[in-house]
């Protein structure tokens, strides 16, 4: 809240002071929307409401019945939409939640007579064990493994539902009564028509509010990049669990809904199948796009079993044609394909101008001149990092003073991203330890490391292109460890007027090193890491990052380390150069100092110093 | 009791070894291309079907040339579904639209067998006699299936060392930018590797056609087996197949006779759980190096 007010604050002040004109200048623009959510939520509730109600309205039984279980399994699909593509993680199981949820309430329901809350409940509890089974790997792998864990599921649920049929009916089934949910309470309407209408509704703002909150973000940012999401804080295995979680209970809930709608349970209706139609339906509707399992849905079911019901046999063989042809020819799907011609038509790359944060960052600080202090802020002492039998980092000993840039340089294969991986958590010290801000952080995982206020970029700028410009951003504050700084909110509150809209899929690779760069600044990291950040920059560039470095360093007061092969650029910004050869420190010291050592002279053999 | 140990022991074995050659041609398709094909277990299936049509009851010298047909069948079909799989990816920023298509080729091969020969399961003539092992009778094609996994063992292992083909594609699995930088014809080479694992799966699931299960249904169940076996000797690992499929298979096994043959795919199931939970690496699995 407090950092919601300072933003608006920042706003308001930015409107009045110097950087007026880059606000204004989004306001003028009239750009079109970068994310279509929420008029498809809209759109989706608004189909959700007409094929919900309309039929009891006009007294069609057949289209009311077909349309209950056509809409709870669209809730369903929602729920796999949000886990394949908010997380990352292709289920073929959520059958097996949807089941689990209907035959544990029909079983208290309708085989023991307990009250239907109840056994709703016991119902919700099921679904929710069932997600745990599938979470529980989900904190440790990833990928293929959750896929096929989840498909053996779906195959063995209705084998245990036939075999365990002294609590299950076996192939008998459960036949369930529930008369007072289909009695008409109002213009037709049965509080079943009303409950499975609402449901997916719920389901899809649930999804869009996810989606745009913190906790939204991060999973859609360990999804698509684990090692960034690590350094920003996150641990993907959390994320992947806390998904699986929350689709568990969502399915569970249409599970819960299936019964009174269907009235009867048997294990047929739950195979493997069942979890196919709606992972399918994901793929055919399009992946991620918020109307995609409505319109999934729609096709994959409907299509075969109520238009085409005289080939029901098959089914099975459209649901995999369809989703085959849609991989391969329109891999968006149907609405994201709707979405993509959207896109192009209304976003345009603005060039050089996409990505320009000069003036913003002109109001920071920029009276005050900081200089290296002489406390430590990351000290190595005999760090060795081992892969097999190659020693990348040799007993290494290094000492960061607070506030300077110090460059790290040395042939490829000296082993200084190994050890900038090794500072960051990514990868953990064979020996020897290291220690930031005075704390030891040796045994240390990244997202802890990362909440100690440090940054780092990656060789390729991990860009997402899912989110606005401005998202990619904000993942950054998302990050930061404690609240925001006055002058971050400002720059914060002008980043988002300006940058809102915009996509940063068609930035150029120095604008997303920016991006970066930037995310690590809104991040408020006190010591940033660059990994080869002058890689692939043009010159023009390159002098424009030897002024921000400048800027964080003195302006700002950050350290920085700096991995680069761009010797003109190290010796241009660095305070401290530390040359490695082979894992080994060989050389260290000012600039000056270092160029004169005749332990690195060959390495400038054709360069500025030779 | 001895018997019952018996028959657990060597049909567990035996069955593995099934589960073991799908997991070695995983293995290939994955160091070659980084997917692990869901369509597997339908394709060695497809092999129990032409045995079914092409060799049931037939003379040996027959059988043998319909062995071979069979994997060569086989094989094709993989290659070319290894090309459509592989199309997507050329360009596509998303490079995991295989699982997606992968588990499509699988329904649909399913279904199609499902439309064309009913739900029911077939019954395959074995080629190979009847033996005994401390006083078991054992079918002959049980004995088959432990030869060819080890056959086809001892063939990859050969391949993938002796030849050019097989050291280009150990190649794409070591460093795939490398060795496309090498010049290496990667797209071709990948489709061999599809290729050699349906010729794998494809005489497979024809020698065993007699002792597994021939019907529209069962290539899921295999496939999920066989990744199983995959995943505790560890992915990429041959070597830790063959301890990995005829484990799974034991345990299987003993599940059918201790507690009821319902049981067997929750059995494996709880072992995957297990050991994605306690060593996902597996036995023989390296963790490899991080790339950032």
């Amino acid at each position: 809240m407090a950092v919601a007010q300072a933003a608006r604050g920042g706003q308001a002040q930015a409107a009045h002071g110097g950087q007026a004109q880059a606000a204004n200048g989004a306001a003028a623009r009239k750009r079109p929307r970068f994310s279509s959510d929420l008029p498809q939520v809209w759109i989706g509730i608004a189909l959700i409401a007409i094929t919900g109600f309309v039929p009891s309205l006009v007294g069609n039984a057949y289209w009311v019945h077909t349309f209950q279980l056509v809409n709870i399994y669209i809730a369903a699909a929602i729920f796999q939409n949000f886990l394949f593509v908010d997380a990352g993680q292709k289920s073929f199981g959520q059958g097996v939640l949807l089941g689990l949820g209907a035959y544990v309430t029909a079983i208290f329901f309708g085989l023991h007579g307990y009250p239907f809350a109840v056994a709703a409940l016991v119902g919700l509890v099921a679904a929710f064990l069932g997600g745990l089974l599938f979470a529980l790997p989900a904190l440790r792998v990833q990928y293929f493994h959750l896929g096929f864990v989840t498909l053996s599921a779906a195959i063995v649920f209705p084998q245990l539902l036939m075999s365990l049929d002294r609590w299950t009916n076996g192939i008998n089934g459960i036949p369930v009564s529930m008369p007072s949910m289909h009695k008409e309470i109002a213009l037709g309407l049965s509080p079943l028509t009303i409950l499975v209408a609402l449901f997916p509704m719920a389901a899809l703002v649930v999804h869009y509010m996810i989606r745009r909150s913190t906790l939204g973000r991060r999973m859609r940012v360990a999804a698509v990049s684990p090692e960034a999401a690590r350094t920003l804080g996150i641990r993907p295995g959390v994320m992947r669990f806390i998904a699986f979680i929350i689709a568990a209970i969502g399915t569970g809930i249409c599970g819960i809904l299936y019964l009174p709608a269907v009235s009867f349970v048997s294990p047929q209706g739950f195979n493997v199948e069942l979890s196919f139609v709606f992972f399918f339906a994901v793929v055919v509707g399009g992946r991620g796009q918020m109307l995609g399992p409505i319109v999934g849905i729609w096709v994959v079911f409907i299509l075969p079993n109520i238009v085409l019901a005289q080939l029901v046999e098959y089914r099975l063989l459209i649901y995999g044609l369809l989703t085959l042809a849609t991989v391969m020819a329109f891999p968006d799907g149907i609405v994201g394909t709707i979405e993509r011609w959207r896109v192009r038509r209304a976003v345009t790359g603005r060039g050089e101008e996409a990505f320009r944060v000069d003036a913003f960052l002109d109001g920071l600080r920029g009276e005050r001149e900081a200089a290296p202090g002489s406390d430590i802020a990351v000290e190595v002492r005999g760090g060795t990092k081992k892969f097999g039998a190659v020693v990348a980092v040799d007993e290494v000993d290094l000492k960061v003073r607070r506030g300077e840039v110090h460059g790290l340089i040395g042939a490829n294969g000296s082993g200084k991203t190994s050890l900038l991986n090794v500072l960051s958590g990514l990868s953990r010290l064979d020996a020897g330890s290291f220690l930031i801000n005075g704390r030891d952080a040796t045994r240390l995982a990244a997202d802890r490391i990362a909440r100690m206020n440090l940054g780092r970029t990656f060789q390729t700028p991990r860009i997402f292109p899912q989110f606005s410009l401005w998202e990619n951003l904000k993942v950054g504050i998302d990050a930061r460890a404690g609240t925001a700084s006055p002058d971050m909110a400002r720059l914060a509150a002008q980043l988002e007027a300006e940058f809102a809209e915009d996509s940063a899929e068609l930035l150029s690779h120095g604008q997303r090193r920016l991006v970066e760069v930037m995310r690590a600044m809104l991040k408020e990291a006190t010591i940033v890491l660059f990994d080869e950040p002058a890689a692939g920059l043009s010159q023009s560039e390159r002098a424009n990052f030897a002024r921000l470095v400048r800027f964080l360093s003195r302006r700002m007061g950050k350290t920085v380390i700096l991995v680069e092969h761009d010797l003109d650029l190290v010796w241009d910004v660095a305070d401290t150069i530390t040359v490695m050869e082979q894992g080994r420190i060989v050389a260290s010291g000012d600039p000056a100092s270092v160029a004169r050592d005749p332990a690195v002279q060959h390495m400038f053999v054709g360069g500025r110093l030779a | 009791m001895l018997s019952e140990i018996v028959i657990i022991v060597v049909r567990g074995i035996a069955i593995g070894s099934i589960f073991a050659m799908i997991a070695m041609s995983f293995n290939i398709v994955h160091g070659a291309t980084g997917i692990l094909n869901f369509a597997q277990g339908s394709m060695l299936v497809l092999g129990g079907f032409a045995a079914f049509f092409l060799a049931n009851g037939v003379g040996l010298g027959w059988w043998l040339a319909m062995l071979v047909v069979s994997g060569l069948l086989v094989a094709a079909l993989l290659a070319f579904q290894g090309w459509i799989t592989l199309l997507p990816l050329r360009s596509s920023v998303e490079q995991d639209s295989w699982i997606i298509s992968t588990v499509a080729v699988s329904v649909i091969v399913g279904a199609v067998l499902l439309i064309t020969q009913g739900p029911f399961a077939y019954t395959v003539q074995g080629m190979a006699p009847p033996f005994r092992i401390l006083g078991v009778r054992t079918p002959g094609a049980y004995a088959l299936a432990i030869g060819c996994m080890l056959f086809w063992f001892v063939a990859l292992r050969f391949f993938l060392r002796k030849t050019f083909i097989g050291l280009a594609i150990s190649a794409l699995s070591q460093d795939f930018d490398a060795a496309r930088a090498a010049g290496l014809p990667v797209r071709r080479l990948q489709l061999i590797a599809f290729a050699i694992s349906g010729l794998m799966v494809g005489t497979a699931g024809f020698l065993v056609a007699p002792v597994i299960s021939v019907s529209s249904d069962a290539g899921l169940r295999y496939v999920l087996n066989g990744f199983v076996a995959a995943v505790v000797g560890g992915i990429g690992s041959n070597l830790g197949t063959l301890i990995g499929g005829p484990l799974v298979g034991v345990v299987t096994m003993l599940t059918a006779y201790r507690v009821g043959g319902a049981y067997q795919d929750l059995a494996s199931l709880l072992v995957l759980v297990a050991i994605l939970m306690l060593r996902p690496q597996g036995l023989f699995g390296r963790v490899s190096a991080r790339r950032v």
